[in-house]
């Protein structure tokens, strides 16, 4: 047992500390004072493509069939497993969420890259896909995007009431739908969209598609007003009569087709949306810890600053926060690790996912209650991330959902 | 880098501590109570797996494990019966401030007598409110509650200082709140002769850090019992047409008092490899401590909770888990000295999670 992280993922994070402090932070405090998202020309995408980030993790061409060998069960990006010296990709996705989000979590999702799009394309995709959509990712010649959109305006976390319709029609399917609160979606390449094939078959109607920016009938794209995380945008959009091509189709017919008769095909197209949920949510969850943990140093600075050290009312609640906090991060770090060592993780990330965005509520909350009047001006650091940690107990499946799949697990709960 | 497993022989020496645990104590755990000990037979099978002796250093004849030996077995011990688990170490966390106090040659005169007499406790209390006044070589006051009823060596965290004492104990039986197979009593010293007076403040810190993860790992067993026994009753009793475990309030309950003890879990983890490392643990431990005894605080009222009329009543053990965990959460000066440790450095601190300054 071992908590001591490696020196180069050290250096990692120190390099998003240096540009956290100097980049990500003030354009974060930027775009909440404008009220909208970071222009996708700003030069800071630029700068983040010459650092190597917005890159796609699939390794490409013949390495994609080693990748595909090596790859999680719990649908975890390939390489890991192996113990003792370095970081898997979970975990080092989980270290390196946290310290980007204590800087800006609106402003780390707006990173260029494919997003919560790879790892269904990853999972999913045929080699061809991969080819198709995640190739200009390797090496972008200009920032790129890739967006997800599952969620509807009448099925968030249950997502297998999704409605938009999906209809064989040649050598295209015909989408038709509204899409709601997808990341980077006006600004994305394309985005992988879920839609049934067969409403009264809940998950197993579900198809999962990419759908390029250019494709007629996807439009309507509103960026919605938030109440935080305004850095990026979170964006809804309909598919009217959008017809995209077969070959777009996740994986192709056989994913989905009930051909072996077995359970675990005739799912196929709901398990890759949930795979990709299964290696998020422990990042989320470390992400909540990042801005918690934002909200802690402000906190302590505002202690500091006002003489309020010596006060133990104020140092126990800073206390009791900073503990919570690591309970949230030891959580996170175990279900990314488990995932690594490609062992289920299933409570375990919920565990993590359920625990940390109330614990970092709780941090800003305290940093409001310790600012006084000061916090109700609107206008300091912990009053923007009060605002942006409650999306972290909704995004990825509320704490509500984590309780249900923690449940079902421990006691059987049934779905009904 | 961050790794979750344990080592093998930890592994190994876990399935020992539970197996011993499980089939010795859990099967008795109310004849313990009652009998305010465990039998002969019982200690001698503890003796003899090697767990009187765990953190003993390997050149005194001993295991010379470390704090995450100590607090893998401390919550099997722990989930079947914390007082047994203290009335059967001979030495418990008195030990940690006569190794970091007194060193090799403090634990062989002083504490090696007592390995070799069966039955024989130090005790480890906390001086932090000055009950006890230490003058002239001379103790004088009274520790209204300790977890024995046999004290051979009283061992005294006194701020900065560390005191023994072996002679002059008076002991005067209570019926104890919770731990009561490892007994109740009130201690009194009216005049004892001080046997060793060592001034160490790192040692005196590290070793009230030591005692309280014992504390807290115990109190992790504890509630990891409640918890699990409380789902499976859940799973069986029957209301409404279905097991209580599938209404969505219990149900959600249930989940929130696993979450209470892997969370624990992971704090004492932590704070146990840290103090191996040699490093600086002593705000981990407070921390660790704190954790335990307020989940604690909340998985075992509500294991007694899930069980209803049953939980209160003595047939099932729910209610005993309770009492400990209680009692536990008060040794070593409870909660709030572990708040004074866990926050001093708080407010001071420019970075207190960062993931660059935080390293065990």
């Amino acid at each position: 047992m071992n908590f001591k992280i490696d020196d180069e993922l050290r250096k990692r994070l120190a390099g998003i500390r240096e540009l956290g402090r100097t980049q990500i932070r003030p354009l974060g405090l930027e775009a909440d004072r404008a009220g909208k998202p970071v222009d996708p020309d700003h030069p800071f995408y630029a700068l983040l493509l010459k650092l190597g980030l917005g890159r796609t993790r699939w390794l490409g061409g013949e390495l994609d069939a080693e990748q595909d060998a090596t790859r999680s069960r719990v649908g975890s990006p390939p390489s890991g497993g192996e113990r003792g010296h370095k970081a898997g990709p979970s975990l080092t996705g989980v270290l390196l969420s946290e310290e980007l989000a204590y800087w800006d979590r609106g402003v780390a999702v707006s990173f260029p890259g494919p997003g919560l799009g790879e790892p269904p394309v990853l999972s999913m995709g045929t080699p061809e896909q991969k080819e198709r959509f995640l190739a200009r990712f390797r090496e972008p010649d200009r920032p790129r995007w890739g967006s997800f959109a599952m969620t509807e305006p009448g099925a968030g976390s249950d997502v297998a009431a999704i409605r938009t319709s999906c209809k064989r029609d040649g050598d295209h399917w015909i989408l038709d739908g509204d899409k709601s609160f997808a990341a980077n979606a006006s600004r994305a390449d394309w985005i992988v969209v879920w839609a049934t094939a067969d409403t009264s078959l809940g998950r197993a109607g579900h198809r999962a598609f990419v759908v390029e920016r250019d494709t007629p009938g996807l439009g309507d794209f509103k960026i919605e007003k938030k109440m935080g995380l305004k850095a990026y945008e979170s964006t809804s959009f309909t598919l009217r009569h959008c017809r995209v091509p077969a070959s777009h189709l996740l994986g192709g017919e056989a994913t989905y087709s009930n051909q072996d008769g077995s359970r675990g095909a005739k799912r196929a197209g709901f398990k890759g949306a949930l795979q990709s949920f299964n290696a998020t949510r422990p990042m989320i969850g470390a992400m909540a810890v990042g801005i918690g943990r934002a909200a802690l140093d402000e906190a302590a600075a505002f202690a500091r600053e006002h003489d309020l050290g010596s006060d133990p009312r104020v140092r126990d609640r800073l206390e009791r926060t900073r503990r919570k906090l690591r309970v949230a991060r030891l959580l996170c770090w175990r279900a990314a690790w488990l995932a690594d060592q490609q062992q289920p993780n299933i409570v375990e990330a919920s565990m993590a996912k359920a625990h940390a965005p109330a614990a970092a509520l709780d941090a800003t909350l305290l940093g409001m209650e310790l600012l006084g009047e000061v916090g109700a001006r609107g206008d300091h650091l912990i009053e923007k991330l009060f605002r942006d940690v409650k999306a972290m107990d909704i995004v990825e499946g509320t704490g509500q959902i984590q309780h249900i799949v923690i449940a079902r697990q421990l006691v059987g709960l049934p779905r009904e | 880098m961050i790794d979750f497993a344990l080592d093998p022989e930890l592994e190994l020496l876990r399935e020992t501590a539970r197996s011993f645990a499980q089939h010795r104590l859990r099967p008795h755990d109310r004849d313990f109570e009652t009998a305010r000990g465990v039998d002969v037979a019982t200690r001698d099978a503890f003796t003899e797996i090697g767990l009187a002796a765990l953190e003993w250093p390997e050149a005194l004849g001993g295991a010379g494990l470390g704090a995450l030996a100590r607090a893998l077995v401390l919550e099997e011990l722990g989930a079947a019966d914390a007082g047994a688990a203290l009335t059967l170490d001979p030495l418990g966390p008195a030990f940690y401030a006569l190794a970091e106090c007194g060193e090799a040659a403090a634990l062989q005169a002083i504490a090696q007598p007592l390995l070799e007499r069966p039955g024989s406790r130090a005790v480890l209390a906390w001086n932090g409110v000055a009950r006890v006044a230490l003058r002239n070589g001379r103790a004088t006051g009274v520790l209204p509650w300790l977890p024995a009823d046999r004290v051979d060596l009283l061992v005294l965290l006194d701020g900065d200082a560390v005191a023994v004492i072996d002679e002059g104990i008076a002991l005067a039986p209570l019926r104890g709140a919770g731990l009561r197979a490892a007994g109740a009593s009130e201690l009194r010293l009216d005049g004892a002769p001080v046997r060793a007076w060592w001034v160490n403040p790192r040692g005196a810190r590290r070793a009230l850090a030591r005692a309280r993860l014992y504390a807290a790992s115990l109190l992790l067993g504890v509630m990891r019992a409640a918890a699990g026994f409380s789902r499976d009753y859940a799973l069986q009793r029957v209301a409404f047409g279905k097991p209580i475990a599938h209404h969505q309030a219990l149900a959600f309950l249930i989940t929130d008092m696993a979450m209470a003890v892997d969370g624990s879990r992971l704090l004492v983890h932590e704070a146990a490899v840290r103090l191996d490392r040699g490093g600086d643990a002593e705000e981990a431990c407070a921390t660790a401590f704190l954790e335990a005894a307020e989940q604690a605080m909340f998985v075992t009222p509500n294991a007694v909770q899930i069980l209803g009329g049953h939980g209160f009543m003595q047939d099932y053990p729910v209610e005993k888990w309770m009492r400990e965990a209680r009692a536990l959460g008060l040794c070593f000066g409870g909660v709030d000295g572990a708040r004074e440790d866990a926050g001093r450095g708080i407010v001071a601190a420019h970075a207190p999670l960062g993931l660059l300054e935080a390293q065990p």
